[in-house]
């Protein structure tokens, strides 16, 4: 896993601390994209993403990461962020995009990265989001957290 | 027992139980597991393990989906089945499920086999 390198002009001092800043083309959500809200319904958010993405041609074994990955940033809205969750997913010629925006805080900057003990209690969830994706996006602060997930088309990985 | 949430979310049934005479107790776990119905999971796990069973065997092969916070509920029912000398055993897991019981390593805490008729063989 590896972090989107940061885009020129987010190389600014508005966000002193690269974690804060936003992601890449953050503004640029497509206006194709397919949206949904939600609150505590994750079967429905598994069922739009996972229909999204057969659609797209996305290989079947991709296909249960990507839902497995959204459905856990899904579940830590419901844990942690006291709001509804936003779910928006488009596609381009290489690649499906799915973000995910709640109004919660990730405090720790390398969430997710390390892999949790298999006997602990918590913490696999965006762990195994960073392990089935192909690039993960992370940005939190006060106002929020946005993540993008991206699983490229027509990878064999499995 | 039978749990029933919105759709067909989450099912579970015990169609076996040691306390009822029989040589393990069998649970099937049916539909979709995740946080918004992980307490229903646990009070359903939380009833067979007090029964303290030797052999705890769980039938995952109708449950399409399972995020982190149920495979949570299944380790700590392991866990707290270990504590009184019970065993667990997964059965079936679609691919889903199994692909995570894979990443997060839980096959190496609880045995997976392929069929009832395996996990009772060991």
């Amino acid at each position: 896993m590896y972090r989107e390198p940061l885009m020129p002009d987010e190389a600014s001092t508005a966000y002193p601390d690269a974690f804060q800043r936003p992601v890449s083309g953050e503004g640029a959500t497509p206006a194709s994209a397919v949206t949904l809200t939600f609150t505590t319904d994750l079967a429905a958010v598994r069922g739009l993403v996972e229909e999204y993405a057969r659609k797209t041609g996305l290989s079947e074994p991709r296909i249960v990461d990507l839902v497995l990955a959204v459905s856990e940033i899904a579940a830590n809205t419901v844990r942690h962020a006291k709001s509804a969750g936003n779910l928006a997913i488009w596609h381009s010629k290489n690649e499906i995009v799915c973000e995910m925006r709640d109004k919660g805080h990730i405090s720790d900057p390398l969430a997710g990265t390390r892999p949790p003990d298999a006997e602990a209690l918590g913490g696999h969830g965006l762990w195994l989001v960073n392990q089935v994706c192909d690039q993960v996006e992370i940005r939190s602060g006060t106002g929020g957290t946005t993540i993008r997930l991206h699983m490229l088309l027509g990878s064999p990985r499995a | 027992m039978w749990y029933n949430k919105g759709v067909d979310l989450l099912t579970v049934t015990v169609p076996a139980r040691e306390s009822d005479g029989q040589p393990h107790t069998l649970m099937a776990i049916a539909g979709e597991a995740d946080v918004t119905n992980r307490e229903d999971l646990r009070g359903a796990f939380d009833a067979e393990v007090a029964l303290e069973p030797h052999m705890l065997i769980v039938d995952l092969s109708g449950l399409r989906f399972m995020d982190s916070s149920a495979l949570h509920v299944i380790l700590q029912a392991n866990r707290a089945l270990d504590r009184h000398g019970g065993m667990m055993a997964l059965v079936a897991p679609q691919e889903a499920v199994a692909k995570m019981l894979r990443l997060t390593t839980a096959d190496r805490l609880v045995p997976v086999f392929r069929s009832v008729a395996d996990a009772v063989a060991g």
